[in-house]
């Protein structure tokens, strides 16, 4: 079946084509027929990038102005004779949808129907970002394709399986209650996807496993994975929490936050600008947000960039000792992302010297990793290490398969009476 | 919002025409400042890199964002920008016939349904749409410094301000993050009609040597919860300017209490304008901050 792959941001659709059905899921077939995205939606000059794997990419530009411009402008060019994959629209027979907050509504992959809309609707106040972005890019496939079935995976759903001692905070219960104020944690689908793909590689079952998966983007984040299930993971209520990011903070002291708005007079946008966009590997070695230019800048000897780089992979380190204990000992860590796919130098940081839990790093397998899956831990190391490059992409295809023929798991939430 | 809106023009790149330049470029809409000379167009253009630097400081914006509002922003010096906008906002200072002069400009150029809002806390809308051949497109808005942290606007109907342009003025000010206040057309409106009156009082407090500046703009802070205290906030503003307001309010409806305090005379006739020339009630480095704050005054962690 072919499946139209959506993540609406603001300014910007990605888009994908998957084609995928429960027995390529099984063997791992699943095939990406196209890859693309519009940028600077809401300009004149809007961008179309699509490149089929294999082909050398097409691009186009013209002026789109809203989402639904955008969706009918992809439509269009995936079924041109020239540049296209499709003979026609109707060869698109669901939609799969990226939204990021589902709240405490969702706890797995959905159909959409109207209930369901008004749900992430609902949602929005948690995710004012990212959520009327995704909404609209789904008003915008579902006018221009309102015949197939169109699916929404959360980024959240994953992590509902945490039980309340991890995901509630320390504050009066009663702002939780009236609030929904709790981690939500996100990248869901990314450390489902790595976890089910590193069972996969390891020979055992899911639900055998206790896996440490580490997300290292742009925006970064770590699960303790519980047999299957997420029983923490370090974002929080926003993508804010846990590990330093490229311009976010990370975890700090919440007084920090009311004593700087006091002594600096700051707003509260410009304090909640500070910490998301002025802050992590940016923020410190005020250089760059991104990881390969603090090691080029750590190379040469650059101190806030090594103390920025030193920050980042001991974070890293301190959440997998701190999930290894959650987790009662771990089976695997997995490193995916950008960062953790690529870095050698943060995988050796977080890794080196971690023989008291088991785990033996190879230096030699990490210099010699290159892209792709792969063992970053000696062969006799009882905890493995090892590096998936994630595709949430193609998790969202899948789910899509699942929901349509009934077999998508809930990643339900402990049962609590309160 | 049901009308497309995608390009504005502004008249003047002072401060407020670059203010609303830099709310509506951070929008994503494609923005025009219309200036008097290519020098003037240069000069704003300076200031506002600088006020953006300065919010880059504050952690208000990143640098990225500075990149991409400065990419929609031109300025230009001949009115023809505005015969493309979809709406034209003017900002020059409080004078009748420039104001008049800068309509009429406008309203033979742009097309007849797009909406020409007069930026003004105290001119007659009606009077000055009258000059014009389609007046009912004319509408005000009033804008609260500082621009870009205040939320509210003030939106004013003249006399023959049609529907249409009064749903597109408020469209505009939801988009650029404002809350709109409607207005009929009367002096002062709301919010200045309010203020002006207490801004006088706390000059004549002052000039009767009942209480210092200082600690007039202290207590109402203090005490009623203002941001800045009325003297500073005047400082702010410039005291020709909240003198121009008050003469022009006190000349319409000949209240007493809207007649100008003699201190905040005396203090315009010596060049006293306040922060933009360093001296006002209070003393001001050239980034505008304030020197002379009392111990009190400063923030703290109570």
């Amino acid at each position: 079946m072919k499946i139209l792959v959506l993540n609406s941001g603001s300014s910007s659709v990605k888009f994908q084509v998957i084609e995928t059905d429960l027995e390529r899921i099984d063997k791992a077939e699943d095939l990406t027929l196209v890859v693309g995205q519009v940028e600077k939606i809401g300009m004149s000059d809007s961008r179309l990038v699509i490149s089929v794997p294999g082909h050398k990419p097409y691009q186009a530009y013209s002026e789109i102005l809203e989402h639904r411009a955008a969706i009918n402008w992809v439509m269009n060019t995936l079924v041109d004779p020239e540049v296209g994959i499709l003979s026609n629209v109707h060869e698109i027979e669901a939609v799969g949808h990226r939204m990021v907050h589902g709240g405490e509504a969702f706890a797995s992959s959905v159909l959409i129907t109207p209930e369901v809309v008004n749900e992430i609707e609902q949602c929005s106040v948690l995710a004012p970002l990212h959520n009327p972005p995704n909404l609209r890019g789904y008003y915008a496939a579902h006018h221009t394709l309102p015949d197939v079935p169109h699916i929404a995976v959360f980024d959240t759903a994953f992590h509902q399986t945490m039980p309340p001692h991890s995901f509630l905070y320390g504050i009066p219960f009663q702002l939780y209650k009236k609030h929904s104020l709790r981690k939500y944690g996100f990248h869901g689908t990314s450390h489902r996807y790595v976890s089910f793909r590193a069972s996969q590689i390891l020979g055992r079952e899911l639900s055998d496993l206790r896996l440490i998966t580490i997300h290292l983007g742009n925006g970064a984040s770590v699960a303790a994975i519980d047999h299957g299930k997420s029983i923490d993971t370090s974002m929080g209520f926003t993508p804010l929490e846990g590990l330093l990011m490229g311009t976010r903070t990370g975890d700090m002291d919440p007084a920090i936050v009311p004593w700087l708005m006091a002594m600096e007079e700051l707003t509260l946008h410009q304090v909640n600008t500070m910490m998301n966009k002025h802050s992590g590997l940016y923020g410190v070695s005020g250089i760059s947000s991104d990881m390969r230019e603090i090691e080029e800048a750590r190379a040469a000897g650059n101190q806030r960039a090594d103390v920025a780089f030193r920050m980042f992979s001991y974070r890293v380190r301190k959440y997998i000792g701190a999930y290894a204990a959650a987790l009662g000992g771990a089976d695997a860590v997995i490193f995916t992302g950008g960062i953790g796919e690529n870095s050698t130098e943060v995988r050796r940081m977080a890794l080196e010297n971690m023989d008291w839990m088991g785990l033996e790093f190879s230096e030699e397998h990490n210099l010699t990793h290159e892209g792709g899956e792969g063992f970053i831990s000696t062969e006799e190391s009882k905890v493995k290490a090892l590096v998936v490059p994630t595709n949430e992409e193609r998790t969202i295809a899948r789910d899509v398969i699942r929901v349509l023929e009934g077999v998508m798991p809930t990643f339900e939430p402990p049962e609590t009476v309160w | 919002m049901s009308w497309e809106l995608h390009d504005v023009a502004i008249m003047g790149g002072g401060m407020m025409g670059r203010s609303i330049a830099a709310t509506v470029a951070r929008e994503g809409l494609n923005v025009c400042v219309k200036e008097v000379s290519m020098e003037a167009a240069e000069t704003s253009k300076a200031e506002l890199v600088r006020a953006l630097d300065h919010e880059i400081a504050r952690f208000g914006i990143t640098t990225a964002d500075k990149k991409v509002m400065l990419s929609r922003i031109r300025w230009v010096t001949q009115y023809d920008c505005a015969a493309e906008c979809d709406l034209a906002i003017e900002a020059i200072q409080e004078d009748f016939d420039l104001k008049s002069q800068i309509l009429i400009e406008l309203d033979r150029r742009m097309g007849r349904e797009n909406p020409i809002v007069i930026n003004t806390s105290t001119l007659s809308i009606t009077e000055l749409a009258a000059k014009t051949v389609h007046p009912e497109r004319i509408l005000g808005m009033h804008f609260i410094y500082p621009v870009s942290t205040t939320r509210v606007v003030e939106v004013v109907r003249g006399q023959v301000t049609s529907d249409q342009a009064l749903e597109k003025a408020l469209d505009f000010a939801r988009l650029l993050g404002k809350v709109p206040i409607k207005v009929f057309e009367m002096p002062g409106f709301v919010t200045t009609r309010v203020v002006l009156p207490m801004v006088n009082e706390a000059i004549h407090i002052v000039m009767e040597g009942v209480a210092e500046a200082a600690e007039v703009d202290l207590a109402l802070k203090l005490g009623y919860d203002f941001r800045t205290g009325p003297l500073e906030w005047s400082d702010r503003v410039g005291l020709d300017r909240v003198l121009n307001w008050m003469q022009h309010i006190f000349h319409e409806n000949g209240e007493p209490r809207f007649r100008p305090c003699p201190l905040l005379k005396r203090l315009v006739r010596a060049g006293l304008v306040g922060a933009k020339v360093g001296q006002g009630f209070f003393a001001y480095d050239v980034n505008r901050r304030r020197l002379d704050r009392l111990e009190d005054d400063k923030p703290g962690l109570a």
